[in-house]
């Protein structure tokens, strides 16, 4: 498999589809049985958020290195509406869809880093990494 | 805890229905949707509380923030149907006095 | 981690000598692990983990029966995992809010402290309990120099800081206005007009203001907007509305109030409430003005602190010691 490939999000089923290739690059790569588990619910929500508010979108994926580690690159980004309020976003007990424990907060729990951008109108762009312990 | 608005607006009239509790929980979400309407300069706002079951000194609170408020744009408020204990809350405090408060039927006399 | 793979030696023991003897002592370690796992913040997913790992060490041979459907409870616990944390994160939020009110509400008790004077003549008795930890409610007595009492009791609709900051204005307004002199409908208007000028459009405040005099047994009252008092005649055996009229302070600068007078005989009483009384419920449904009165009347024989104290247990017990609102009760006896 490339070390850098995505799936397109634009029907509910491709959300199964990022799943499948996350967990299969989290695999190879080298994670844990819970880790693979964490790093497929992150790529869940991203593709569900976009498949939900965007519309239409990509996860791409990465596997990457440094000197002493390796680990997991997701990219979820799309041309959709982008967020309004960042902030309230990102608190917790905002939600929007799903109940308590989802949503970015989720996703900035499930992994070990977290980068996000966005502007209203134009879309967004969010990458997150994890690394093998 | 519960507070249902909904807004019907023509040039310069609007006449919002509320259903449920104004309360310290809800007074807010009312809060936003009232007062941006009282500062419609000849307006006149009309609030139906017939499905009002209950309302605090909260409540109130934004009543009287909307009375300021039209009072300095020019705007017209005006409160119809309110059931009993909603009304004996007016009454106790003054304000029966200083707004209009009836039961005339929606909107005919503009 | 070294602490991790003890917590999956001692997990993995537990489990097999559970499975072995299904004793209660094994559970009681099920227990007392669980706590341990809660206390170092471990996730319901690695909880699952550890137990499949155990698993496959006590069925080996079972590996393709037992992976699959443990790998789906994993994930499904995922989400799980993802809540506690976020209640986690609430949980200390919600603390450091209460501790901030904690400060503000002890700097209000101190503030607005307000000791009840003696009075030739008049038994006081008087109990003001926050539904929260900040008060709403508020009275205040001064006493003057000629023997006679002015009496406050208001209800400042708004929260927190600001709200406290109101009653403080109330108070040493009150302080600082010699009661002989002004009339109270005087007072109210000047309150009304600082009120109005120095709160947020949306706050305001009710409020029913009285001065007694002693030499006369008469009560000078007037109201703005506060909910009525009772005025108990002994000698007609009735309780009566202290029927005042007059808008809240805080609405409109230039409000005017009016002014009543009730002559206190012998063993009368005036009762003085705020609406976290009148909105006390029994049954789901509120209570009437008619049922203070009852209750009252049951203890109209004891002292009026007594008085007070039971109407606060009975109305208490009423809502499940789950008070809605701030409830301030005043009554004052003339008893000679």
């Amino acid at each position: 498999m490339n070390s850098l490939s995505y799936v397109s999000i634009m029907k509910e089923w491709d959300i199964v589809a990022a799943r499948q290739m996350g967990r299969e690059l989290s695999k190879q790569i080298g994670f844990g049985t819970v880790d693979q588990a964490r790093i497929t619910t992150a790529i869940s929500e991203l593709a569900r958020n976009i498949y939900l508010y965007a519309g239409e979108g990509q996860i791409c994926f990465e596997a990457i290195k440094t000197l002493d580690q390796k680990g997991i690159l997701i990219i979820a980004k799309d041309n959709g509406p982008g967020i309004k309020d960042l902030s309230q976003v990102m608190e917790d007990g905002y939600s929007t869809s799903g109940g308590l424990g989802a949503g970015l907060p989720g996703v900035r729990r499930l992994m070990d880093e977290f980068d996000i951008e966005t502007e209203v109108g134009k879309g967004t762009k969010i990458s997150t990494k994890k690394w093998v312990r | 805890m519960n507070l249902q608005i909904q807004i019907d607006s023509k040039n310069n009239l609007s006449i919002v229905h509320l259903s449920g509790e104004i309360d310290v929980y809800t007074a807010p979400k009312l809060k936003e949707a009232l007062l941006p309407l009282t500062k419609t300069h000849n307006g006149l706002v009309e609030v139906d509380l017939e499905k009002v079951s209950y309302m605090d000194s909260t409540g109130l609170g934004v009543f009287i923030n909307a009375l300021k408020l039209s009072t300095e744009h020019d705007c017209k408020l005006r409160l119809v149907n309110l059931q009993d204990r909603v009304l004996r809350l007016f009454q106790i405090t003054g304000l029966h006095e200083i707004m209009d408060l009836n039961s005339t039927i929606r909107g005919v006399d503009e | 981690m070294d602490t991790k793979d003890l917590d999956a030696r001692t997990y993995a023991d537990l489990l097999s000598r559970y499975i072995e003897t299904q004793d209660e002592r094994a559970l009681y370690g099920a227990e007392k692990i669980s706590k341990s796992f809660i206390r170092k913040n471990i996730l319901p997913e690695e909880i699952v983990n550890l137990h499949i790992q155990a698993l496959l060490d006590i069925y080996p041979e079972s590996r393709d029966q037992i992976l699959p459907s443990m790998n789906f409870l994993l994930e499904a616990m995922i989400s799980y995992g993802l809540a506690h944390q976020e209640y986690q994160m609430l949980r200390e939020k919600q603390l450091e809010i209460k501790s901030e009110i904690q400060v503000a509400a002890r700097m209000q008790k101190m503030l607005m402290q307000t000791e009840i004077p003696e009075i030739k003549g008049l038994d006081i008795g008087v109990i003001s309990v926050p539904a929260n930890q900040m008060n709403g409610d508020y009275h205040h007595f001064v006493k003057d120099k000629d023997g006679s009492i002015s009496i406050a009791i208001a209800d400042v609709i708004g929260k927190g800081v600001p709200a406290a900051l109101a009653m403080s204005m109330i108070k040493y307004a009150m302080d600082s206005f010699p009661a002989s002199r002004m009339s109270t409908s005087t007072i109210l208007a000047s309150l009304n007009r600082v009120v109005e000028q120095n709160v947020d459009p949306g706050m305001f405040i009710t409020m029913f203001y009285a001065q007694y005099e002693p030499k006369t047994g008469k009560l000078h009252y007037s109201s703005a907007g506060h909910e009525p008092g009772f005025f108990f005649s002994k000698k007609k055996n009735r309780f009566i509305d202290i029927d005042a009229k007059g808008l809240v302070l805080g609405v409109n600068q230039n409000t005017t109030y009016s002014q009543s007078e009730l002559l206190l005989e012998k063993e009368d009483m005036v009762i003085l409430l705020t609406d976290g009384v009148t909105e006390c419920q029994k049954d789901g449904k509120f209570i009437e003005r008619e049922d203070i009165v009852e209750v009252i009347k049951k203890y109209m024989h004891l002292t009026s602190q007594e008085i007070v104290n039971r109407v606060y247990r009975h109305f208490e017990r009423l809502q499940n010691f789950d008070l809605r609102d701030d409830f301030t009760l005043v009554i004052f006896k003339k008893v000679v």
